[in-house]
């Protein structure tokens, strides 16, 4: 709704906030954050099944959180930094929307008369 | 619905109870505040249930505009209204970067007086938006945690580690 009127975003904002809905895709992408990982990586830190792992990042990289890459044998997930970046913009700008607007009603306020004394 | 996802904003001001209903509803006031570092222009404003404010915000490179109907009007204590943006002829469009953010959004500002001061609690709700919607908002209610919690710590904290 409240549409940014400064950036350009362009990220499927849609399928990140899904994404980031789950706390285990959240915790992946912290610990991708670190590090790049392989999904035997991280399905040995979570006790989790291979398929499960790879279905969580599935999630994650079709909302271009992680991207992808071979290497060697396995392949390897790596944090897009973009798209987190998009995201995070997207929250502050409706928060800042409505503090920013808010830190404004505060000085309009200021300057109002007081309705006691403006009565008499 | 009680559990639907809702985004919660609460803030006091330092003033009477009458003043600030006063800079809610009176569009003098409301362009001077309403919208951060933009030109608020209200082109009409009707201040009653199923009355039309049609808001444009004008930014450095485009305009911004939505159209707000008012539900509840309850002097000085509840305000209720149903916003949604739209194209420049003032039809209702969904956003364009955000296909599923609830097209229309309700949104309930209740004030509560407190000695001098004034306790303000904004709600936002979906109105009638599709599951995806629905979804699409909790994601992001969700993600903003009560006051842009855990969600955005979270985020914060990944993308101080990446410039790490």
């Amino acid at each position: 709704m409240y549409l940014s009127l400064k950036s350009d975003i362009r990220v499927d904002l849609d399928a990140v906030f899904a994404a980031l809905s789950d706390p285990t895709r959240r915790d992946i992408l912290k610990r991708l954050s670190q590090n790049d990982l392989s999904v035997k990586d991280i399905a040995t830190d979570y006790d989790m099944s291979q398929p499960a792992i790879s279905k969580h990042l599935k999630v994650l990289e079709r909302a271009e959180l992680i991207e992808r890459r071979a290497d060697g044998q396995s392949r390897l997930a790596a944090l897009k930094a973009d798209t987190m970046e998009g995201a995070v913009n997207w929250l502050r700008e409706f928060e800042e929307f409505w503090t920013g607007s808010l830190d404004q009603l505060d000085v309009v306020l200021a300057g109002m008369p007081d309705p006691k004394e403006s009565k008499s | 619905m009680s559990d639907e996802a809702k985004f919660v904003m609460e803030r006091v001001f330092d003033a009477p109870i009458e003043n600030v209903w006063k800079a809610w509803t009176d569009p003098k006031y409301l362009a001077e505040w309403y919208g951060p570092g933009v030109d608020t222009i209200i082109h009409a404003f009707d201040l009653s249930p199923g009355g039309v404010w049609l808001n444009e915000m004008k930014g450095e490179a485009y305009s911004m505009r939505s159209k707000i109907i008012f539900q509840d009007v309850t002097p000085p204590s509840r305000l209720v209204w149903h916003n949604s943006m739209t194209d420049a002829d003032w039809n209702i469009i969904s956003n364009p970067n955000m296909p599923d953010w609830p097209t229309t959004m309700q949104m309930c500002v209740e004030f509560e007086s407190k000695g001098d001061q004034t306790v303000m609690t904004l709600t936002w709700t979906p109105f009638q938006a599709s599951d995806a919607e629905r979804a699409c908002f909790a994601g992001a209610v969700e993600n903003l945690g009560k006051g842009w919690g855990a969600g955005m710590e979270m985020l914060a904290q990944v993308l101080a580690d990446m410039g790490a």
